[in-house]
């Protein structure tokens, strides 16, 4: 009996204990991805870790203008009290009633820290990758120049900033950067900008057109260095981009017009494609029309838009007697479906025929060859006084948009014109927040934009129906030029400083 | 991986061989001098395990096994004292000649001598040394219910089971000793016939085939399934045939159900709703401009509500009213001779409350079983089902209910032309919405489940005291969903008026779960001394398969299939985990009167990171049956009485199962005017992740008094669990906010009282048995000492989690009354945009400003009930039975999400009828609930004002039958009258103190779901 009970004990022993494989039946992962520990090896691996970054600035795009033109004196909202949902959040952009709850302003710094991650990481794995050189150069030239853009709005947008160049390993990792100023943020936004300018090319064969170039990162340099006053420096770069073939186009409505995408002034546009389902379109028009239109600026049946970046009555008035951008950029109204005319206004630049439903073929221009030419006037009025090439430059723009050419104007009054040029000609293209931020003072901007609220308030570009404003709502204190660093941050790291006022 | 599977496979055919030569090697040598024979009960003929038989005057003994069988070596003359705790001991003469003997023992205590189903076996009762509750379906009356989940409700202490809404088919909520986690599940795990199927009951289970449930509740009893013992273990056993016998059931039930008024949410009606809008712009004006309006100024569809003629309650319109109830079952069983088995076919047909919805499913479960040799046991069962639910959806402010709620009453459902008429409202401020009717007509929305499980064992019995059972579990399901949405329907969100985009979507999953085991067990008598042991292996994957295809723009909506659509777009995922287990536990007793248990396992999971795929789980526990002592005096007050604890660690799995690594996703870009493929991390990697733990101390006391007339069990019980599996938040600038982590503490700890009892009045037998819990929960760690976590949003509630408070506590501002004047605003700190009428808000942090955000935000309600009742009631006489079955939950709060649409007064929804007694003026303030007209802000937001106490006592269930006297033609037949549901008592004026719209731990947020009908029906049950 004994030898039948060692028998049994040594078979139940292999069985219990004799699974050499247990881990590799407990190994799963998941089969419709990739694991990220195998992946940035092969150079395909490697463009696609750098197409994803552009990829996270397709939808980061769909959301700047509430940073940049929303917030200022160029648009505003068609209030929808029955708008409780995204509403709220948006409208303390408008009204200047943020605070770091503000879950806008979360998503604008998380966002952006999201897509720092895919940066930095296919930054560190590019070393040791199977790419070519060639490759790796242009890779690291791109994901620099994207690191530096990226900086660049932040540290505009929340002043000192943590600089994060490298993915981090665990969480604890995670709560030892702390913020550094803004002086060492410009160094390291410098030093990407630097590089890429010699890592990238001055242009790409056909199936690369979209990736950063060259031109691109001296554009964003001379724009650093414009931001930073350091003039000389902005002309010096501006100057080498004058050089690249770009140039004007003739028509206002082509630079915006899907048909007629990355022409000649068209430095780095976000790339999105619309006429089908594949995710990668722009919807721009769909946030911007006017909500109660029904189908009759966006033409599908009882299409509403969102009403949100309204042109404001201010920057409408502003448009000289004719000017071919006007109708390009605004339209004052609407006919409706039903034949009445309805007093709406609303962005029409990014407003063009599609096909789709919620699904537009609008690229959006992050740098086009005016902005180029008005940022050199600028540099060179702010050195040597309105020169001959300053003020030919400016006059360029004002020639396309039929408008007569400006002379004899001293500095002070060409800086006047040149950044209310830049307002009409770039008009809702996400500059006019950073503009008033590069030329006024604090105490000037304060107290232009009290001035632009008090109008607002007393006639607002669209009808309240009847809701009166909070008492708060567009009274603007100089704290607010700073963004709030976000309270789930603060919250979670106790050594992290809140801005000032908040 | 399969390979590896199968490896493990070809091992145990290699070793189920080895032990089949073994085993007829052991029978072969065996001597033929004994007696064997067979102990039954004798009240329903099941076979005694563990029944001691000892030769008189002798040291010879033995012990049944599972099947009551013994055998023993005995010569004619001897006696055999055939010993079983719980029954009287009986002596039998060895006769010469007779080999075979059938004993039949009589219970002489209750049920203490009942077995119940455990974690991989089966135990006495009176040796149970740890929290089960057995619930047994014979007291519970005939419940007219699609849903197993329903049949543990108001049963078993510290078992809560919430009814989340009405909706035909739904599974019911169950929580074992109170919400135990924070990240991963709170559910139970079920295991079925020994096959532990999830932490969801599913929709395929017929109730009408359960034989028994045991819920495991303390760790000594789970620590056995290890990782997924954590929030308790119901093990459900399926119906068999009972030896000897040979039936054939049917069961017949048939009804209506219907929502009572009182379930039935009052809006305004067209009139008032005209009125209201009248009013409100009046108010503006005089509020804000400060003088009468005329008569022009108000818009011309509300100028005269006295003119109104139309008024639709959207609400009752929807209600299919006298919606049928059906339920058919057929049983025949086996159980003479060595094989027993028993075939049932059931079908079950339930309308729904609300028109066009409705649950259907047919059933069959065969099984087979029993000795196929003195050596071999093996049973096998099949079971499988088939459900198609025609759906809505109807959870929530913008679904279905909510929309009836809110929708414009002043509209018809029908054109005059008898049409639908399909846009509702959308003029002067009010949202325009779809028709609810129209919806419900219109849309076509099928889900249907197609579920086989088989599971099937062998089980030899060598060496005497040993046994081995080797069992392979497994279940297919494959659901399928279509839903179509037609282009006459107007959008989901506001404002959206038809015709919009005929859309369809439809989806079919593929689940397949295998699962063995392979159990080794010993079990010894010695003297006073007895011994049982387990050893086993368990391994089980899971693999699930989706393909769901999406369609958008039809040229008609007649042709409903994707390959219609101008656009379509697909998808397909596949998703699989794995785990694998060893384990060990063994039983002694001395004496029958001390008691001990001890058991282990390490489990594996696929789930966790690289560093930590393994845990360890051991449990032990004692118990001493005071009664048995010597010192014990003999009184009627103590028939039995066994004090026991246990402590023990459990785990927790119920999380994602790829959460430890990081993975790539797609991010897509344009490159060149074509799509160009591009890669980004989706999530942060945590190699480190590993199981959440809880540790749980259990006292219980059972004690039986008056000759088992009256049970008293009670328990105390700690459970805290450990290094939970949580999202924790980190810092951006990583790319992440949060990753899965280790952390945070919570305990639940409580009490625990059943009392059973019953007796007789002459000829009236009365039963009943009431079960209370105390459950008082406590985070008690989070990350860092003053961390919280928040869900929700400032427009609904907040359930937040604080640490020294219990989870999920309801957040928002502190509502203190009505402003009545601008001077009153003016005194008050800053509340920005307060108007008179507004709800005046505490300013909790002092600032002086009333922040419109979670500043300001405090705890303003508890969702965890104080106590939780089950209360049955059954009785006899002569013929005539009934049942009574009440649950309760008391000093608890309900936030009523839905008031911050229906009650914010700002006229685009319609209005709670008691919004009537609304702010207007000073003079005129109302019943101080409803604000003023004149503000959108500051009614939406998170309030106190919409917090409810929802202490409720409800009556589940009636049942009164009535057994037909034995007659030829049908030996055993009982008509009987069921009621369901039918009174609520509560104070709480939603239709569902039970609601739940939140997901996950966030329990008791109100905002409206598929309304609560009653359903009453009569049927029969038929016996041959």
């Amino acid at each position: 009996m004994k030898k039948y009970l060692n028998i049994t004990i040594l078979c139940i022993g292999v069985l219990l204990f004799g699974t050499a494989c247990d881990e590799e039946f407990l190994n799963k992962t998941d089969p419709t991805v990739l694991v990220s520990d195998n992946f940035y090896q092969t150079e395909k691996q490697v463009i696609q870790a750098v197409n994803g970054v552009y990829g996270q600035l397709r939808p980061w795009h769909l959301n700047q203008w509430q940073y940049t033109e929303f917030i200022s004196d160029n648009t505003t909202l068609h209030f929808n009290q029955g708008d409780r949902g995204a509403g709220p959040s948006l409208e303390a952009l408008e009204f200047w009633q943020y605070n770091p709850s503000t879950s806008n302003i979360t998503n604008l710094y998380n966002s952006t820290y999201g897509i720092m991650v895919n940066v930095n990481t296919t930054l560190s794995k590019l070393p040791d990758s199977n790419a070519t050189d060639a490759i790796k150069m242009r890779s690291e030239g791109e994901l620099k120049m994207i690191r530096a853009y990226l900086y660049f709005q932040l540290v505009q947008h929340f002043g000192d900033l943590i600089i994060i160049t490298e993915p981090v390993n665990s969480p604890a990792e995670a709560f030892e950067y702390n913020r550094s100023p803004v002086e060492t943020v410009y160094e390291q936004i410098l030093s990407d900008l630097n590089f890429s300018v010699g890592a990238l090319p001055a242009s790409y064969g056909s199936d690369d057109i979209g990736r950063v170039t060259k031109g691109a990162a001296l554009s964003l340099l001379g724009k650093v260095h414009l931001t930073r006053k350091n003039y000389s420096a902005a002309i010096e770069a501006l100057n080498q981009v004058t050089s690249l073939g770009y140039d004007l186009l003739d028509d206002y409505a082509d630079v915006f017009d899907p048909q007629n995408k990355n022409h000649q002034e068209s430095i780095w546009d976000i790339q999105y494609q619309g006429d089908n389902q594949y995710g990668v379109n722009s919807n721009f028009i769909y946030t911007f029309a006017p909500r109660e239109s029904v189908g009759a600026v966006i033409d599908f049946p009882g299409q509403d838009g969102g009403g949100w970046n309204t042109p404001t009555n201010e920057i409408i008035a502003l448009y000289e007697e004719g000017d071919l951008r006007k109708e390009v950029s605004l339209r004052e109204g609407y006919t409706s479906l039903q034949g009445e005319y309805v007093g709406v206004p609303y962005i029409n630049k990014f407003n063009h025929p599609h096909t789709i439903r919620g699904v537009t073929n609008d690229n959006w221009p992050v740098i086009r060859y005016a902005d180029v030419l008005l940022m050199l006037a600028e540099a060179i009025n702010e050195v040597d006084g309105p020169t001959g090439t300053a003020v030919a430059y400016l006059n360029e723009i004002r020639d396309r948009a039929g408008l007569d050419p400006v002379n004899g104007l001293g500095k002070d009054a060409f800086r006047e014109v040149l950044l209310n040029e830049r307002r009409i000609e770039l008009a809702f293209e996400n500059h006019r927040w950073f503009d008033l931020k590069r030329t006024k003072t604090a105490s000037e901007l304060v107290s232009m934009l009290n001035a632009y609220g008090l109008r607002e308030r007393a006639d607002p570009t669209t009808s309240r129906e009847g809701i009166p404003f909070s008492n708060n709502d567009f009274v603007f204190e100089a704290f607010e030029i700073l963004f709030p660093i976000p309270q789930d941050q603060m919250r979670i790291n106790a050594s992290l400083i809140q801005n000032p006022g908040y | 991986m399969r390979k590896c599977y199968d490896s493990v496979q070809i091992k145990l055919r290699m070793l189920i061989t080895v032990l089949l030569i073994m085993v007829a090697m052991v029978g072969y040598a065996r001597q033929a001098s004994q007696i064997s024979g067979k102990v039954v009960s004798v009240e329903d003929n099941e076979p005694l395990p563990g029944v001691s038989i000892l030769v008189k005057g002798t040291s010879r003994g033995t012990v049944t096994n599972m099947d009551g069988e013994f055998s023993v070596q005995a010569s004619t003359g001897d006696i055999l004292t055939v010993s079983f705790i719980g029954f009287t001991t009986q002596e039998v003469n060895v006769n010469g000649g007779q080999t075979n003997y059938e004993i039949l023992l009589e219970s002489s205590m209750g049920d203490l001598g009942e077995v119940v189903v455990v974690g991989y076996g089966s135990q006495r009762k009176a040796d149970i040394t740890s929290a089960v509750s057995v619930i047994n379906m014979d007291n519970m009356g005939e419940i007219p219910t699609t849903n197993v989940s329903r049949l543990l409700q108001g049963q078993a202490a510290g078992v809560q089971v919430r009814q989340k809404s009405g909706r035909p088919g739904e599974e019911m909520e169950v929580t074992i000793r109170g919400i135990g986690s924070l990240g991963a599940g709170s559910q139970p795990l079920y295991v079925v016939d020994g096959f532990p199927i999830g932490t969801s009951l599913g929709q395929t289970l017929n109730p009408s085939d359960i034989e028994s449930m045991t819920v495991l509740k303390d760790a000594a009893s789970t620590a056995i399934y290890g990782a997924r013992g954590s929030n308790g273990v119901i093990l459900i056993t399926t119906k068999s045939a009972k030896e000897g016998t040979v039936n054939l059931d049917f069961v017949v039930n048939q009804g209506i159900q219907n929502v009572p008024d009182g379930r039935r949410t009052k809006m305004m009606n067209g009139t008032e709703f005209a009125q209201f809008k009248n009013d409100s712009f009046v108010d503006r004006i005089r509020y804000y401009e400060n003088r009468e309006p005329a008569i022009e100024e108000i818009p011309l569809e509300f100028r005269y509500p006295e003119q109104n003629t139309i008024s639709t309650d959207w609400f009752d319109e929807i209600l299919n009213q006298n919606a049928q109830f059906q339920n058919y079952n057929v049983t025949l069983s086996s159980g003479k001779g060595g094989i027993r088995s028993l075939v049932s076919v059931g079908y079950v047909n339930e309308e729904g409350a609300v028109i066009e919805t409705g649950f259907e499913r047919f059933n069959v479960r065969a099984n087979i079983g029993g000795k196929v040799n003195d050596f071999i046991t093996m049973g096998w069962n099949i079971a499988a089902s088939r459900s198609n639910e025609d759906y809505a959806s109807t959870n929530g402010r913008s679904a279905l209910i909510g929309k009836a709620l809110w929708a414009d009453p002043r509209y018809p459902v029908y054109n005059e032309d008898g049409s639908f008429n399909d846009y509702i409202g959308g003029t002067n401020g009010v949202f325009g919405t779809g028709n609810v009717v129209q919806e419900l007509h219109e849309m076509e929305r099928t889900l249907s489940e197609n579920n086989v499980l088989t599971n099937g064992f062998l089980e030899f019995t060598f060496l005497k005291n040993f046994k081995f059972r080797t069992s392979v579990n497994a279940t297919l399901a494959n659901t399928e969903q279509k839903e179509f949405r037609p282009s006459t329907l107007a959008g989901t969100g506001f404002n959206q008026a038809p015709p919009r985009e005929a859309t369809l979507l439809q989806r079919r999953d593929e689940t397949l779960n295998i699962a063995a085991d392979q159990l080794l067990s010993y079990s010894k008598i010695l003297g006073d001394h007895r011994v049982d042991a387990l050893l086993g292996f368990s391994a089980q994957e899971e693999t699930f398969k989706r393909l769901q295809g999406n369609g958008n723009e039809f040229p008609n909506d007649q042709v409903r299939y994707l390959s219609a659509a101008i656009r379509q777009t697909s998808t397909s995922e596949e998703a699989d985990w794995s785990l694998m287990a060893y384990f060990a536990r063994a039983n002694y007793s001395f004496n029958d009167r001390y008691l001990f248990s001890a058991s282990f396992r390490r489990e594996g999971s696929s789930r966790f990171g690289a560093n930590n795929k393994w845990g360890n789980f051991p449990a032990f526990s004692a118990g001493w049956r005071i009664s048995e002592e010597s010192f014990m005096p003999e009184t009627r007050w103590i028939t039995d009485m066994k004090l026991r604890a246990s402590f023990g660690v459990t785990g927790n799995n119920a999380i994602g199962n790829y959460s430890s690594l990081s993975n790539m996703g797609i991010s897509n870009y344009v490159l060149g005017n074509a799509i160009a493929n591009g890669q980004i991390l989706s999530n942060f990697a945590n190699a480190n992740l590993g199981w959440e733990q809880s540790q749980q101390t259990d006292i219980g006391l059972d004690w039986a008094m008056f000759d088992n007339r009256l049970v008293l069990t009670a328990e105390y019980y700690n459970r805290l669990t450990n290094n939970m599996l949580l999202s924790v938040e980190m810092p951006v600038i990583s790319g992440f906010t949060q990753s899965l982590d280790n952390v945070g503490k919570v305990r639940n700890r409580g009490l625990e009282l059943a009392l059973d009892y019953r007796t007789k009045f002459n000829q009236v037998n009365i039963r009943s048995n009431v079960n209370l819990t105390i459950n008082r929960n406590e985070v008690l760690e989070i990350r860092g000492e003053n961390d919280e976590i928040w869900a929700g949003g400032f427009y609904s509630t907040y359930s937040v989690s604080q640490v020294g408070r219990p989870l999920a506590m309801f957040h928002g501002f502190k509502m203190v009354g009505i402003f009545d004047t601008d001077a009153e605003i003016e005194a008050w700190p800053d509340q920005d945009g307060a108007v008179p009428g507004t709800y005046k808000y505490f300013d909790a942090n002092g600032d002086g400003v009333i922040s419109y955000d979670q500043q300001d935000m405090i705890e303003i309600g508890n969702p965890h009930p104080d106590l939780v009742l089950g209360y049955t009631l059954g009785g006899d006489f002569k013929n005539f039975d009934f049942n009574l079955m009440f649950t309760g939950a008391f000093n608890y709060d309900v936030f009523r999400q839905i008031e911050g649409s229906t009650m914010n007064m700002d006229g685009v929804f319609n209005i709670l009828q008691s919004g009537v007694n609304r702010w207007r003026s000073p003079e005129n303030p109302g019943d101080g609930r409803g604000a003023t007209s004149n503000t959108w802000k500051w009614q939406r937001e998170s309030n106190s004002r919409y917090v409810y106490d929802a202490t409720h006592v409800w009556l589940r269930n009636i049942t009164l039958g009535y057994t037909i006297p034995k007659n030829p033609i049908v030996p055993n037949a009982r008509v009987f009258f069921s009621a369901e549901n039918p009174f609520l008592f509560t104070s709480y004026v939603g239709t569902n103190p039970d609601a739940k719209t939140r997901g996950g731990i966030n329990i008791g947020v109100d905002d409206e779901s598929y309304p609560m009908p009653r359903t009453f029906t009569l049927g029969a049950t038929l016996r041959f």
